[in-house]
């Protein structure tokens, strides 16, 4: 391993008054007993004092929080810290400190310019005592990568760096020539190499968060493949020379309302021309992928346009750029920080599916997750494309003697009660509380089909079996 | 008097019952000796890889020899052998029941059965009674006796096909490799045929053997020359233990019946049973609300009446359908529209080569080969297949399973895994539809799959060129293999969407 420089003497800049200790302690619900949280745990990071007194950390550090604290190197003095953004997609948080005075005297790290592959940086560890340790990075590539809590992609460095074991890693600024260039995200101990949030990323994040409303980076709303492949290029009619092919557009996103429909040759985007792999020629970096194009150069609700092929006819379209591909749909990715919301009637557990549903059956949740509840949710455009209609579950039946029979299902997705279809736990709610009497119906999606209870018993019951449970609340809509 | 001669009698029985026991067994458990070859569903062209292994296996009355199927899967060459003689007589395979794992094997010298006898079979077993499990396990060359006692009796899977559940006795001798197809004997009866076990790391002291009833069910069932698989009713029924569903169904709280809640499509109860009947009797047997059925005393579950049965049999059926009780006769059949589930032995892979393409249709076989590399479309389709009743759709789902790398190709290799939905414009239902599709005119072939992937489009003119140097290159003799031979597949609808 290589050894770091610590505490060596800077001599244009003095790293005190630029870091601070950020401890979070986290504790996440469970999503298989959405009415308890799982087992807390605290996680450290190195936080950069932002010029006016705000703390970045990377999102992950601060995600399912119930508090967060900062404390000064090389002291103890404490305060807390509100989290004033945050993008669990671009993996960015701001802390505001409770005591706008506590960071008093911190100068803070200005934004630094852009990195390209083969510039020298250094990552910043704190030591113990308060020191900073200065360890070498070099940027090896720059690129769009997939970052931990997106699916789609943002410009990331890969960095080589030896980072020795420290408190205070899991978040660690990247700094050069005393300006913040990046943060360390993630880092593999046995190659020594690590991918940090480029400064671009935090600058526009920034940009963003600095109004008060954060609104997120967009997205495009479509699914594409390169087009090397002269014979496909042929069969679509693409004129010589560069574009994509659009294989699926979602009609709520930015594309979808601008037109554009599977099958058309996407040639250039806001005047940028794509190569036949979706690179554009970005005056810094090179070739980069459409991917920083469309969701990190734009803003929510600036303009976009796009140069396309449709049948061999070039024509443009126009649009504006939004997140409605990713926020209106039935089933979010994402949920963090939000307790899961379910219904209790008669020891039958209904939820609402969401991705970090799915996440909690382990890294074989493809697998090992009702199939069912697998296909809507990674099929969602063909399986279920209208936003407004969430997935209700049945994901356990809390034995109990009024369900007696039907204790062996789960994973099961409701359909209608009392022939009324269900779109989400607040509508079966209202349903299950007009029944006054009578039978519930449940229809499912699949085997049994039907489920029945009594109106009457399961209200007569809900308290006993909440008791017996240990759930002090039958409902979280 | 009388009493102490027949004490005497029985006393000389019982000790005669253990030698004989012996005696019998040594004279008619065989080894056999098994050279197979396993087709591999990466390269479906090739004949396959050659192993051999040993097992065991007994003779019936008719010089019957009975051992386990998956003893002689893919045979190519068996032999057999007596304790008594060490000579090795050649076999060959008369009749294969994969679903039960059973086979019979014939010996046409005659010679081979010069001091052999013959067993019988007995009944099923008593929970703890003492059973011997003669085989050729590893450890040695002769043979070998292991006793243990009966611990279980119930369904259970047979792994050898990969999706049949009958009845099975568990027993606590250790059923290690060689003692497949081995008679398990109780006092001078054969009552089981050892055929399963576990890993050492997994469970100890559990081994599985076939009971009679099953083994009497393969000696019928091939007795008109030909084995026909296990019939399925082919419906899915929920216990009715809830007072709240008995009510809403209209049934009293008496403890009898399950509802049906899926008629598959294809199946046996298709057009006799509808989502919502109760089941209330199988062919006299009251049904209780758990789905079990008293049979000789002991419960069962609803099947076993079913599995006793053979196709073209009816089973009756009491049922309380809208309120009205009706007698409904259902006439059995085998549940063919779930055969992509089945482990394949001995028909060869079936394909389609084009231009380097390989296609195949989704078997266990190449879903086997392909976990790991399938994608979770792929893997949804199989396990959902039989679910969404896929099959009236696709009755054989046709895989792009393969690209082999030709400079025809270099940019259709990301494509392996695909599921073809049409080709050429042409909707791609079983594999026997892609050779047609493959050979409309035009310039260009168009293969389109489901989900968001890209087409792959090929140059005619280019594949014509490229298939014989691929061909040539892989050492591939035929372009396809799409005969089905005895397969039985699902049906599907027709073209516009009506049953056929």
């Amino acid at each position: 391993m290589a050894l770091a420089v610590a505490g060596q003497a800077a001599e244009q800049d003095e790293p005190q008054g630029s870091v601070v200790r950020v401890r979070a302690a986290i504790q996440s619900y469970d999503q298989f007993r959405p009415w308890q949280k799982k087992a807390p745990y605290g996680l450290n990071g190195t936080g950069v004092v932002l010029p006016g007194g705000k703390v970045l950390v990377t999102a992950a550090l601060v995600a399912n929080r119930t508090e967060v604290g900062l404390e000064k190197p090389g002291s103890a003095e404490k305060c807390g810290a509100e989290v004033e953004a945050i993008d669990y997609e671009a993996n960015l948080a701001v802390l505001q400190p409770e005591r706008p005075e506590f960071l008093k005297g911190f100068k803070g790290l200005a934004l630094g310019p852009a990195l390209r592959a083969g510039d020298m940086a250094e990552v910043w560890q704190l030591e113990r005592n308060g020191e900073l340790l200065r360890n070498q990075a070099e940027i090896l590539t720059v690129g769009v990568g997939r970052y931990p809590n997106d699916e789609a992609g943002f410009l990331q460095y890969g960095v080589r760096v030896s980072l020795p074991k420290r408190d205070d890693s899991y978040t660690l600024p990247l700094i050069r020539q005393g300006q913040l260039v990046g943060m360390v995200m993630m880092y593999d101990r046995d190659s020594q190499e690590g991918t940090a949030i480029p400064g671009p990323m935090i600058e526009r994040f920034l940009e963003d968060a600095a109004d008060g409303k954060y609104d997120g980076f967009p997205t495009l709303g479509v699914s594409w493949t390169p087009l090397r492949d002269p014979n496909l290029r042929e069969e679509v009619k693409a004129p010589k020379g560069g574009g994509i092919l659009v294989t699926r557009v979602n009609p709520r996103g930015t594309a979808g309302r601008a037109g554009l429909k599977e099958g058309d040759v996407i040639l250039s985007v806001d005047g940028m021309k794509l190569d036949e792999d979706g690179n554009y020629r970005d005056s810094l970096y090179g070739p980069t992928a459409i991917g920083n194009l469309v969701r990190v150069r734009p803003t929510v609700r600036s303009k976009a346009r796009f140069l396309i092929s449709r049948e061999g006819k070039e024509m443009e379209l126009a649009g504006t750029y939004d997140r409605r591909a990713r926020d209106e749909v039935a089933i979010p990715t994402l949920s963090f920080d939000a307790q899961p919301c379910y219904l209790l009637a008669g020891g039958l557990v209904f939820q609402q599916l969401t991705g970090a549903y799915l996440q909690e059956w382990g890294d074989k949740w493809t697998e090992r997750a009702p199939q069912r509840l697998v296909e809507l949710f990674s099929f969602q455009q063909e399986k279920r494309a209208d936003p407004e209609k969430k997935v209700v579950f049945l994901s356990q039946v809390l034995p109990a003697a009024i369900n007696l029979g039907y204790q062996q299902y789960s994973g099961l997705v409701l359909e209608k009660l009392n022939g009324k279809e269900i779109h989400s736990l607040t509508e079966l709610a209202a349903v299950l509380d007009e029944a006054k009497e009578g039978n519930l119906v449940f229809e499912f999606m699949d085997d049994p089909g039907i489920l029945v209870l009594d109106a009457q018993e399961v209200r007569a019951q809900q308290e006993a079996i909440g008791q017996a449970y240990g759930i002090s609340e039958p409902r979280k809509l | 008097m009388k009493a102490w001669i027949l004490l005497l009698l029985g006393l000389a029985l019982l000790g005669c019952g253990q030698d004989g026991q012996l005696r019998e067994a040594k004279k008619n458990t065989v080894m056999v000796e098994v050279t197979s070859q396993v087709w591999d569903y990466r390269m479906p062209w090739n004949p396959g890889t050659v192993s051999s292994g040993r097992g065991a296996g007994f003779i019936l009355a008719g010089k019957k020899i009975i051992t386990n199927a998956h003893v002689v899967s893919g045979a190519r060459n068996i032999t057999v052998q007596r304790e008594a003689d060490p000579r090795r007589y050649a076999a060959k395979v008369r009749h294969v029941a994969h679903d039960c794992d059973l086979a019979m094997l014939e010996v046409e010298d005659e010679a081979f059965f010069k001091g052999t006898s013959h067993l019988d079979l007995g009944g099923i077993p008593e929970l703890e009674s003492v059973v011997s499990v003669y085989g050729f396990p590893i450890g040695g060359d002769r043979l070998s006796v292991t006793r243990g006692v009966v611990s279980r009796i119930d369904y259970n899977a047979y792994t050898h096909s990969g999706r049949e559940s009958h009845l099975a006795i568990q027993i606590d001798a250790a059923i290690n490799p060689g003692n497949s197809g081995g008679p398990v004997m109780q006092s001078d009866q054969v009552v089981g045929v050892a055929f399963q076990g576990f890993r050492g790391d997994v469970a100890q002291n559990v081994g599985y053997m076939i009971p009679t009833p099953v083994m009497r069910r393969f000696l019928q069932d091939v007795e008109d020359g030909k084995y026909d698989h296990y019939v399925d009713i082919a419906v899915r029924w929920m216990p009715l233990e809830n007072p709240v569903m008995r009510r809403y169904l209209d049934r009293p709280n008496d403890g009898r019946g399950v509802v049906v809640t899926d008629v598959f499509s294809e199946g046996s109860a298709d057009g006799y049973l509808q989502k919502g009947d109760v089941l209330l009797s199988i062919d006299g047997y009251a049904i209780e609300s758990d789905g079990s059925v008293r049979l000789e005393g002991k419960p069962v579950q609803l099947e076993e009446i079913v599995e006793r049965k053979f196709a073209g049999e009816e089973v009756r059926l009491e049922i309380w359908r809208k309120g009205k009780d009706q007698t409904v006769r259902v006439p059995l059949k085998p549940a063919d529209m779930f055969s992509m589930y089945e482990v394949l032995y001995e028909p060869p892979p079936r394909y389609v080569l084009y231009g380097g393409l390989v296609f195949q249709p989704l078997t266990a076989n190449l879903m086997a080969v392909m976990t790991g590399g399938a994608d979770l479309r792929l893997k949804q389709k199989y396990t959902m297949f039989g679910t969404d009743q896929m099959y009236r759709e696709t009755p054989e789902p046709v895989i792009l399973s393969g690209v082999l790398p030709d400079s025809s190709n270099v940019y259709l290799r990301g494509l392996a895994g695909q599921i073809v939905r049409e080709i050429n414009g042409k909707r791609i239902r079983t594999l026997t539809d892609v050779g047609p599709a493959l050979a409309a005119n035009g310039e260009r072939t168009v293969i389109r799959f489901e989900g968001d992937a890209r087409p792959a489009v090929l140059k005619r003119a280019e594949v014509d060129g490229s298939t014989p140097r691929i061909m040539a290159q892989y050492g591939i003799s035929e372009v396809s293999r799409t005969e089905v031979g005895e397969r039985r597949l699902a049906k599907g609808r027709g073209e516009k969407g009506e049953e056929k």
